[in-house]
């Protein structure tokens, strides 16, 4: 991740922003919606592994010591938004779920989800899957 | 699969409260099938895109509207290893790739 941050300053103009996205400490949450109406399920269980290192990094970069970014970089905002992902059905959880896998390898199995939401379409009708979790955005200036 | 990701356009709605993206040239770095690149792009950024996964870019240029050809360029590319001479970006843009 340092490297990535060193490199991406070294490419960046004086004066430029560096923008980091990515998913907050924060365990996403499902919900089935029907007609506008919301029935929370269940949370998933990420680890954050990944996502607390990121953090460290950024915050290394910003406020000196070893790995710091040269020349130096001036925090200019954090701000949290939530963010939903809208499914049609089962298949989509499913194959979003072994998407996130190859892509975060901390993410323990999630069939109990799965199942559990199964289960509660079985006895409530059809709906839309809803998953929402945090976004995290932290902008850096590049000094003079 | 049908998954529509942020329908309610809190990323860009984000985005534009942070920075001009207008004629500003962008390095979006991990921009996986281009979802967020197409935002920058609408935003008004010149953006080149890259990430490590050849299906991912191939997936996004297929889905690259006509009227955008000419504000993004896909390619591929690792974070740690960025084959951009010095000073060439005015923004930075880590998509989910940091972590």
């Amino acid at each position: 991740m340092v490297h990535a941050l060193r490199e991406a300053w070294r490419v960046l103009r004086p004066g430029g922003l560096l923008v980091d996205l990515h998913p907050g400490v924060r365990h996403r949450r499902l919900s089935l919606v029907r007609g506008g109406q919301a029935q929370p399920v269940a949370a998933m269980r990420e680890t954050f592994a990944d996502q607390r290192a990121a953090d460290r990094a950024i915050t290394r970069f910003r406020q000196g010591g070893p790995g710091a970014a040269k020349p130096p970089a001036q925090f200019l905002g954090y701000t949290r938004l939530e963010c939903s992902r809208v499914m049609d059905g089962l298949d989509d959880l499913r194959e979003w779920l072994a998407d996130f896998m190859t892509r975060d390898d901390s993410l323990p199995p999630h069939d109990w989800l799965v199942e559990q939401v199964e289960q509660v379409l079985r006895q409530s009708g059809k709906a839309r899957i809803v998953v929402t979790g945090p976004l995290d955005l932290r902008v850096l200036r590049k000094g003079d | 699969m049908t998954i529509r990701m942020d329908p309610e356009q809190n990323e860009v709605r984000a985005l534009r409260g942070v920075a001009d993206w207008r004629g500003q040239r962008v390095l979006e770095i991990g921009c996986g099938d281009g979802r967020l690149t197409l935002r920058l792009a609408r935003l008004g950024a010149t953006v080149e895109a890259i990430d490590p996964d050849p299906a991912s870019l191939r997936l996004a240029r297929r889905q690259l509207p006509a009227r955008f050809a000419k504000a993004v360029r896909y390619r591929l590319g690792e974070a740690e290893k960025l084959r951009y001479p010095d000073e060439s970006f005015d923004r930075v843009v880590f998509a989910w790739s940091l972590c």
